[in-house]
C-alpha cells in the first residue's frame, strides 16, 4: 500500500509541475467567462443558466487535463522509457498501475472540484442565489465519470504502443460513452439483426457514460436519486473501473519493454 | 512465497475480468431504465432544415452536453426571432426551433413560455402554441406557469378548448391553482356550453375564497349563468 501511495504522490506532483493546473485556470476563465456571457445573452433563469453551463465546463476542464496527462505521460513513460525506473523497484506492475490511476485522478478530481468551488462562489456570492444538493450530486457523479475515464486513459496508455493511439482511444471511447444511452433505444427500432448484434456488444464493452449524466437530468421531475439509485451507480462505476483495471494490468504483464 | 501468489493471482487476472465484464453489464443494463424511464422522444421538425437539427441532436449526445447545446441553441431561436426580417414569412421556423430547444433542454421554460406566448399573441398560430406547450407541461408536470399560459390561450381561442380544458382541470383537482386559472376554466365551460359544470365551478369559488371581489364576481356569475339555464338563453359572457 505504502508503495502505491508513494508512487501515487509521485504521479501527483510530476503533473503539478508539468504544468497540468494553467489548465485549469484557463478553463475557469474562459469557460466561466462564456457561461457568463451565454446567461446574459439568453432568456431565462440566469443562475440555473450558470450552473449549467458550469457543470460542462467541469466535465471539459477535467477531460482536458486528462487527455493532455496521458499524452505527457506517455511520452516520458513509454517513449522515454521512465516506466523502466519504476519496474527496477521492488514493486509489481499492479502497485504500478494502480499508483498511476490514484496519481492522475488526484490531479483530474483537484481541476474538478476547483472549477465546482468556482461556479459555488459566483452563484452564491455574486449571484446571490443557492448551490441546490442535486448540483452537488452532480459533482459527485462528474468525479465518478472521471474516475472511470482515467482508470480507461491509463489502460489504454497500457495497451497502445503510440502516443497517438491513447488520446485517440480515449476521446473516441468518451464521445461514444455518452452515446450509449441511446443504443438501447435504436435496439428498440426495426433494424437488420447484425447491426443489432453489433449494438449490443458496444453498448456492453463501452463505460456507460450517461449513467453519471446527471448534468442533463437536474431539473428532470421524473429524476429520482436514492441511496439505491446512488448504491447501483457506485457499483457500476467500481465494477467497470475494476474490469479495465484489470485488462490494464493483464496487458502491462504481458508486455516487454526493450 | 509472495512472489508466487502475485504469480497464481496474475493468471486469475482472466477469469475476473470475465467476473467484473458480467457485472458491469448487469448494472449497464439496468440503470437504464433508471436513466430512460421514458423513450427518447425526438420531435418532427415541420420547416426548418432536418440537417441542421440532426447535427444539433447528434453534437448533443455525442457531447453528453444536452443542456449547453440546448442553451446555446436557445440564443439562435431568441436571434431569429429578434430578426425583423424573418417577419416576411411571419417567422414560420418559431415552432420548430422551439421545439427543438426543448428536446435539448426538456425541463428549461423559456421556449415554452416565450415560444407560445409569440405564437398565438404575436403570430395568431394558437394550435402550435397548444402542442408546444402540451409539451412542455409533459415535461415538467408540477409547473403552474405553462398551465396558466395554456388557460390563456384557452381564453383567447375557443377552438382550443378541447386540448385545453383537461389540462386545466388536471392542475384545479390538484388545489394548486391560481384564482385566474379556475376562472378561465369557468369561462371556458360557458363559452364551450357546459352550463352545468361552470356553475359547479362558480360555486366552488364562491364557496372556497376569502376575497370580497371574487366572491361577487362569482355571485354574479352564477346569478346571470341559472337565469340563463331558467330561460334557455346564452348568457353575456
Amino acid at each position: 500500500m505504502r508503495r502505491i501511495l508513494s508512487l501515487a504522490s509521485f504521479t501527483f506532483r510530476e503533473l503539478i509541475r508539468s504544468k497540468m493546473l494553467f489548465i485549469w485556470l484557463i478553463s475557469v476563465i474562459v469557460l466561466c467567462g462564456l457561461a457568463f456571457l451565454l446567461s446574459l445573452l439568453s432568456y431565462g433563469d440566469i443562475l440555473s443558466i450558470f450552473m449549467d453551463l458550469g457543470l460542462v465546463g467541469m466535465e471539459v476542464s477535467g477531460l482536458m487535463v486528462l487527455l493532455l496527462s496521458l499524452a505527457v505521460t506517455y511520452t516520458t513513460e513509454m517513449d522515454q522509457k521512465a516506466i523502466f525506473l519504476h519496474l527496477s523497484k521492488p514493486m509489481t506492475r499492479g502497485e504500478y498501475l494502480l499508483g498511476r490511476i490514484l496519481g492522475f485522478y488526484l490531479v483530474v478530481a483537484l481541476v474538478v472540484l476547483g472549477m465546482g468551488a468556482v461556479v459555488s462562489a459566483l452563484v452564491v456570492f455574486v449571484g446571490g442565489g443557492q448551490v441546490t444538493p442535486l448540483f452537488i450530486d452532480s459533482v459527485v457523479f462528474l468525479l465518478l465519470e472521471m474516475f472511470v475515464l482515467t482508470v480507461l486513459g491509463l489502460t489504454f496508455q497500457m495497451i497502445a504502443t503510440s502516443l497517438v493511439g491513447v488520446v485517440l482511444y480515449t476521446f473516441f471511447t468518451i464521445f461514444l460513452g455518452h452515446l450509449i444511452g441511446q443504443i438501447q433505444w435504436l435496439l428498440e427500432k426495426q433494424l437488420p439483426a447484425g447491426i443489432k448484434v453489433v449494438l449490443k456488444v458496444i453498448y456492453y464493452i463501452l463505460p456507460n457514460l450517461d449513467i453519471f449524466n446527471l448534468k442533463d437530468r437536474m431539473y428532470d421531475p421524473t429524476l429520482v436519486l436514492g441511496s439505491a439509485q446512488w448504491q447501483e451507480v457506485l457499483a457500476y462505476a467500481f465494477s467497470y473501473s475494476l474490469l479495465v483495471f484489470l485488462i490494464g494490468w493483464w496487458n502491462l504483464e504481458k508486455r516487454e519493454f526493450m | 512465497m509472495q512472489k508466487d501468489l502475485y504469480t497464481q493471482l496474475v493468471k486469475l487476472l482472466p477469469a475476473m475480468a470475465v467476473a467484473m465484464f458480467l457485472i458491469q453489464a448487469y448494472y449497464a443494463t439496468y440503470l437504464q431504465v433508471w436513466l430512460h424511464p421514458e423513450p427518447l422522444g425526438v420531435t418532427q421538425t415541420y420547416r426548418m432544415d432536418k440537417r441542421v437539427s440532426s447535427v444539433l441532436r447528434a453534437t448533443a449526445y455525442l457531447s453528453g452536453c444536452k443542456v449547453l447545446v440546448g442553451h446555446a441553441f436557445w440564443i439562435k431561436v431568441l436571434q431569429y426571432y429578434g430578426d425583423a426580417t424573418n417577419s416576411k414569412d411571419r417567422y414560420s421556423k418559431l415552432y420548430d426551433y422551439c421545439s427543438l430547444a426543448s428536446d435539448l433542454n426538456p425541463t428549461f421554460l423559456a421556449p415554452y413560455t416565450l415560444g407560445a406566448a409569440a405564437l398565438t399573441f404575436h403570430l395568431h398560430r394558437p394550435d402550435e402554441a397548444v402542442r408546444l406547450l402540451t409539451k412542455g407541461i409533459n415535461s415538467n408536470p408540477r409547473d403552474v406557469s405553462l398551465k396558466l399560459l395554456m388557460a390563456s390561450i384557452a381564453y383567447e381561442n375557443s377552438e382550443q378548448y378541447d386540448k385545453v380544458v383537461p389540462i386545466l382541470e388536471s392542475q384545479i383537482l390538484t388545489g394548486d391553482a391560481p384564482y385566474m386559472m379556475v376562472n378561465i376554466l369557468a369561462n371556458a365551460y360557458e363559452k364551450a356550453g357546459r352550463y352545468q359544470d361552470a356553475v359547479q365551478l362558480w360555486q366552488r369559488i364562491l364557496r372556497q375564497t376569502d376575497k370580497d371581489d371574487v366572491r361577487i364576481q362569482a355571485a354574479h356569475k352564477l346569478q346571470a349563468l341559472q337565469e340563463f339555464m331558467r330561460a334557455g338563453k346564452h348568457p353575456k359572457p
